[in-house]
């Protein structure tokens, strides 16, 4: 593979794909951003305009504080070598405080010198002490990698010998020995700290005795589930530093969020001083809002926003504009390189200037196309959430968001991808026909002017906390009296004990099993149990690797399997050996799987009439199973064909808040039977819209399901409708949607109210060609139905 | 999506709401006494019905039992007497030098019961056995943990113990024991005896004389094969962890007790063996091994350490003893590479010779040898150009053109 091509920036050879369609945001041979914007902001005012908002950043100029006396003089020299003279003031609060022996949250944006606010301590705790430790917890291992070149930049320039390493799954296992006995800095991350240091920390003493600082970045990502599981895994550390005697403080780093203090004092479970005045500069920035036009009004359906995108960055690619388009999923990120791919075409012989980016590539190739952005020898990246983070992949041009990425935090973490510290940057918002894009592009000002979401953790969540106070037995006897936890953590352990895995010998309580308790403990949402795609074309090669429920709707037998924007057929698909062999075809069409999904009632915790239905929350099971899929074809996203499947199930407990239609009132409604099912359909998607709304989650942390769970799908016996947490075990967003019921009737009233259009749209119940032609009727009389006991009783 | 070991978590919420949610109190003390809520196991405590003293220390209690075995014993077909012929200097040959003389009065045989395999801070060593060498035969001293608050008190006398020993024989002890016991020393906060102790682990030595001929190079394995033990009764190393984990929750000993005597068994047969490998490591001319794989396991390890002379001994003992055609060819090779760096190249051509002749896998890389062996040293240019031949016969490479070329324009020359 040729590396050597350096895209040329003002390309005047890059080929310009024909823009034929109006209205084109770009007509005129302008080469400049600026130009672009101008385009936008004659388009903005065209009647029934598809650009919605466009919002300009003024540039900011830098401001800095002086270099603090405290930092040591060695340490100041070796910066000032490294040309940092100054150091902007969100670093010189940063430095105060942990001076002021405080932890520390720094919330600032990309690239404004965040990790100086961690180093700069960390390198002066070694300059005073060639002993010290630090461990910094990055949740991905590329942001281990790339974050031990920063450092060891800076630690070269100190001139001493400070050992930095990065220790994870892929550290050989030779060099684990050396950096136990050597290392200073271990970059890590929070899987590799609960299963690999924690459970064997004796050979860690002199690491654990020698601590001094945890540095956790991207501290956002530790929402949810995750957060909860790094909570207790914190509340391990720290049980164990203490036994070595150490009494570390804490650094945290996190993109902007709504409560980012309060996320790392429920992460942590210590105060912190919040450091977020950013004195890092910044250039002229503007965000465009794009509706795709409506091309059928009845219908209500738009032009389609992977098209849209495309041609949006096309417009930025032919002015040699390096840029990054985000979609939200795999197969929207595939679909858009190919188009990309084709649009652009490439010099002859040479590489295409566009990539793909996901997760499901290989390290070592994801690696490269990070290192082609920085260098600029690739000019477009599709890319998943998986170039959200702090990856170093430099500043682009612009950038191009297919479609909402599901929270007001994640769009500016990864709009933030796009501005230089000097010169003019683009993000262009492509909405989709999703109804929580539709909402937020038609309300702009819920983005420019909300508050970014709330992170919520839930540590003491039961199911979370206990398997965490396995590992902590494990890891050293919990005494009487100690606490893991809010809960009276001995009742805990004599739980654990009717389990048999403890046992209470003396003042507390042991470890008496077998079993290795951080194996059957997975941090993350999804098992690390992974499929390998094999490339069986030309002999055999392994090109990428799909987590396992993604494996089910994507590597099925006959899928079309995409990769960088090839087409591969699934020939053959090893369940049990978790692989699935591929052969390279052109075809026109791409496949989609058909999942279906049912949701089973364990047990209610709670109930309340709420109208003429009956609110609930408790726990349930929910089965998905992929049963068939369709075939699309490209551009016109005609459906040409589909196939039955028959996959395995895979099941998942999780807590959930339900509603519950007595059949006496449902009779009572003049519709029928197909038509109250639609409404109750409709009624869900809005529900969930408004419920994503109220608890500041991403739309996707909610699942929703209105079968009936009795009967087949074509009976209403007492149908209920979930909304659910999207999460095995749930992460305690049932309990407030149940406490926010009225205030969720009445705003899905509200939003039904208010909709403009006839029939049901994308934007409230679906569209009708989905949810049937009286869904917005019947969904609009249930949501009144629910308010009828009237007034608001609990406030958010 | 279903989480594994999944805890009956309904089971759980009831018993944690059924405590009303009580908060801890402020000291961090639970809200309630916990004397009194497990059924009584004194009997446990029992040193009697384990077998064994009581005896007490600084760090608490613990049990300690004694097994001695006469001189006059047999251990299978080996008598204990064999055990006072060792050499202070036997450990120094079989680390390569490693390990310096020591009397082997001061040697301690150690093998741990633990409470798994998975390793980490929470398997503990719950009965740690040490055998020694005494003028009247051989001690076999049992440290036991009757329960988790005894292991300090078991750690510390089993400090104490090793105090007068300096050395430790163990068999897969580096990967295993050594560490184990390091982490248990260093969660009970106690310094770690064996830091300062030499250490020589028999598996790796064993497996040099034995993974080709025997099925594996357990422990086991080879006190049957080699030393001719049959145990009778004996507890699977596999169910010895639940053993234990029956006995602190119901104190009842008989179940635990076959542990103490599988325990005792594997330390007198690691002393045994000991005293079959040790000295085969220490003179290997007078190894008295019969089989020819056994020989050659040692010529290989002889050949590693440089010790060309004696390991071409032993491979031409090994040969001369009988070996399966597949380990004899390699056997021939190896030797002829042996015969060259002890400069007998005589040697080397009539071996490579032999396996040149008869189907093997190592003839066309025969060819070659014979052929650069002809080109460089006897300078016989038409016979290393026929070797170079009959090597491509057999397996054609870019090297072997190029060498027929270069002995092609030489013989022009």
């Amino acid at each position: 593979m040729t590396t050597q091509l350096r895209f040329p920036i003002d390309s005047r050879q890059a080929k310009g794909a024909v823009l034929q369609q109006v209205p084109s945001p770009v007509a005129s041979r302008d080469r400049s951003l600026g130009g672009v914007v101008h385009r936008f902001e004659a388009l903005r005012q065209r009647p029934n305009s598809p650009v919605a908002a466009i919002r300009t950043r003024p540039a900011t100029a830098p401001r800095f504080a002086g270099f603090p006396d405290s930092i040591d003089p060695r340490l100041r020299s070796a910066l000032k070598a490294k040309g940092i003279e100054r150091l902007y003031v969100h670093q010189a609060q940063s430095w105060d405080r942990i001076a002021a022996s405080e932890n520390i949250v720094v919330v600032t944006p990309t690239a404004s010198g965040k990790t100086l606010c961690y180093n700069l301590p960390v390198l002066n705790a070694l300059a005073d002490d060639p002993a010290a430790c630090a461990l910094y917890l990055f949740p991905t291992k590329a942001l281990a990698v790339d974050q031990l070149e920063e450092f060891n930049g800076l630690g070269d320039a100190l001139g001493s010998d400070i050992k930095a390493f990065t220790y994870d799954g892929d550290t050989p296992s030779d060099a684990r020995r050396a950096i136990r006995r050597r290392a200073n800095v271990v970059l890590s991350n929070p899987d590799m700290l609960h299963a690999g240091l924690l459970p064997h920390h004796t050979r860690w003493a002199r690491f654990f005795e020698h601590v001094r600082f945890i540095v956790i970045d991207e501290l956002h990502t530790y929402r949810g589930v995750f957060g909860s599981h790094l909570a207790n895994v914190l509340r391990r550390l720290k049980r164990i530093a203490t036994f070595y005697g150490s009494r570390p403080q804490f650094v945290c780093c996190s993109a902007t969020i709504a409560n980012p203090r309060e996320l790392a004092e429920s992460l942590v479970e210590e105060p912190f001083a919040l450091v977020d005045d950013n004195g890092a500069p910044s250039g002229e920035k503007h965000f465009v809002f794009y509706n795709p036009p409506v091309v059928n009004e009845q219908l209500g359906i738009r032009r389609s926003y992977i098209n849209e995108a495309k041609r949006m960055a096309e417009t930025f690619l032919e002015r040699g504009r390096q840029t990054l388009v985000f979609a939200n999923n795999r197969l929207a990120t595939e679909v858009l390189t190919r188009y990309l791919k084709q649009a652009v075409g490439h010099p002859p012989g040479g590489q295409s200037p566009v990539r793909g980016y996901r997760g499901g590539y290989l390290p070592k190739e994801r690696r490269e196309i990070e290192r082609q952005l920085r260098e600029r020898e690739v000019l477009g990246v599709v890319a998943t959430n998986a170039l959200e983070l702090g990856i170093d992949i430099g500043s682009l041009d612009a950038v191009v968001l297919a479609g909402y990425p599901g929270s007001i935090a994640s769009t500016w973490q990864r709009a933030g991808r796009a501005g230089r510290r000097q010169g003019t940057s683009v993000s262009v918002l492509v909405a989709s026909s999703a109804p929580l894009d539709q909402y937020v592009v038609e309300h702009p000002e819920y983005f420019f002017e909300g508050s970014p979401e709330h992170a919520h953790v839930n540590p003491d969540n039961l199911e979370i906390l206990v398997s965490h106070l396995k590992c902590a037995v494990f890891e050293l006897p919990v005494l009487d009296g100690e606490a893991f936890g809010p809960h009276d953590t001995g009742e805990l352990c004599r739980f654990l004990e009717e389990a048999g895995v403890v046992h209470h010998a003396g003042d507390a309580w042991h470890w008496t099993s077998e079993s290795y308790p951080a194996d059957a403990i997975s941090l993350r949402k999804i098992t690390s149990d992974n499929f390998v795609v094999v490339d069986v074309s030309r002999g055999s090669s392994v090109i990428g690797e799909v987590s396992f429920p993604a494996a089910l709707t994507s590597l099925h037998e006959k899928a079309i399997y995409i990769h960088e924007g090839r087409l591969y057929h699934v020939e053959r698909f090893e369940y049990e050996e978790r692989k699935a062999y591929v052969k390279r075809v052109e075809c026109g069409y791409y496949t989609d799987a058909i999942e279906h999904i049912q949701v089973e009632t364990l047990e209610g915790f709670d109930d309340d009439r709420t109208g003429a239905a009956v609110a609930n929350h408790g726990e349930v099971r929910i089965t998905r199973r992929v049963v068939g899929f369709k075939k699309i074809r490209f551009h016109t996203n005609e459906n040409v064909g589909d196939g039955k499947l028959s996959m395995p199930e895979q099941e998942m407990h999780t807590t959930a808040f339900w509603l519950h239609f007595p059949m006496e009132f449902l009779e009572s409604l003049p519709y029928s039977t197909t038509a109250k099912r639609d409404g109750l359909v409709g009624l869900g998607n809005v529900l969930r819209t408004v419920g994503s709304v109220l608890l500041m989650c991403d739309a996707r942390d909610l699942g929703v399901s209105s079968l009936s769970s009795q009967g087949g799908p074509e009976d209403l016996l007492d149908p209920e409708l979930f909304l659910y947490d999207n999460y095995p075990g749930g992460i305690g967003q049932s309990e407030p949607l149940f406490r926010l019921r009225n205030s969720l009737g009445s705003k899905a009233r509200k939003l039904l109210d208010a909709c403009a259009c006839k029939v049901g749209c994308p934007s409230c119940v679906g569209a009708p060609g989905e949810v049937g032609e009286q869904a917005k009727e019947v969904a609009l009389l249930l949501a009144e139905s629910l308010a009828e006991t009237g007034e608001e009783r609990v406030a958010p | 999506m279903a989480m594994t070991t999944r805890l009956d978590i309904e089971t759980l919420r009831r018993r944690i709401s059924a405590i009303g949610e009580r908060p801890q109190s402020a000291t961090g003390q639970p809200a309630r006494g916990r004397a009194g809520s497990r059924p009584a196991r004194t009997h446990g405590r029992d040193a009697h019905a384990i077998g064994g003293e009581e005896h007490t220390n600084f760090h608490g209690r613990f049990v300690l039992q004694e097994h001695a075995y006469g001189n006059e014993r047999m251990h299978g077909q080996v008598p204990i007497q064999r055990l006072q012929a060792f050499k202070p200097g036997w450990l120094t040959s079989i680390s390569a030098g490693e390990v310096p003389a020591i009397d082997p009065r001061r040697w301690a045989f150690l093998d741990t019961e633990t409470t798994g395999l998975a390793g980490g801070t929470g398997t503990s060593a719950f009965l740690v056995g040490v055998g020694a060498i005494q003028d009247d035969g051989f001690k076999v001293k049992l440290f036991f943990m009757r329960d988790y608050d005894e292991e300090p008190a078991m750690l510390h006398a089993l400090a104490v113990f090793l105090a007068d020993y300096d050395a430790i024989v163990t068999y897969n002890g580096k990967s295993f024991d050594a560490p184990l016991l390091e982490t248990r020393y260093r969660l009970k906060r106690q310094a770690n005896p064996i830091a300062r102790m030499c250490h020589v682990d028999l598996l790796h030595p064993a497996r040099r004389l034995w993974s080709e001929r025997m099925p594996n190079c357990r422990l086991g394995t080879l006190e049957s094969e080699v030393l001719g033990v049959e145990r009778q009764g004996d507890v699977p190393g596999a169910l010895i962890p639940q053993r234990y984990f029956d006995y602190v929750r119901d104190g009842r000993a008989a179940p635990l007790k076959p542990v103490f005597h599988h325990n005792v068994l594997d330390i007198v047969s690691l002393a045994c063996l000991a005293s079959v490998v040790l000295p085969v490591y220490a003179a290997p001319h007078k190894a008295t091994l019969r089989h020819g794989q056994d020989l050659l396991g040692l010529a290989r390890w002889l050949s590693k350490l440089g010790k060309w002379k004696s390991a071409l001994d032993l491979y031409r003992r090994a040969i001369q003893a009988g070996l399966p055609s597949s380990q004899l060819f390699r056997s021939l090779w190896e030797s002829a590479h042996l015969e060259r760096r002890t400069g007998n190249s005589t040697g080397q051509v009539q071996l490579l010779r032999d396996l040149s002749r008869v189907a093997n896998i190592y003839r066309a890389a025969a060819f070659e040898e014979l052929a650069k062996h002809y080109e460089h040293r006897e300078k016989d240019f038409g016979r290393a150009l026929k070797m170079t031949r009959n090597a491509q016969r057999f397996a054609p490479s870019e090297e072997l053109c190029h060498r027929e070329r270069r002995l092609l324009r030489r013989m022009g020359d």
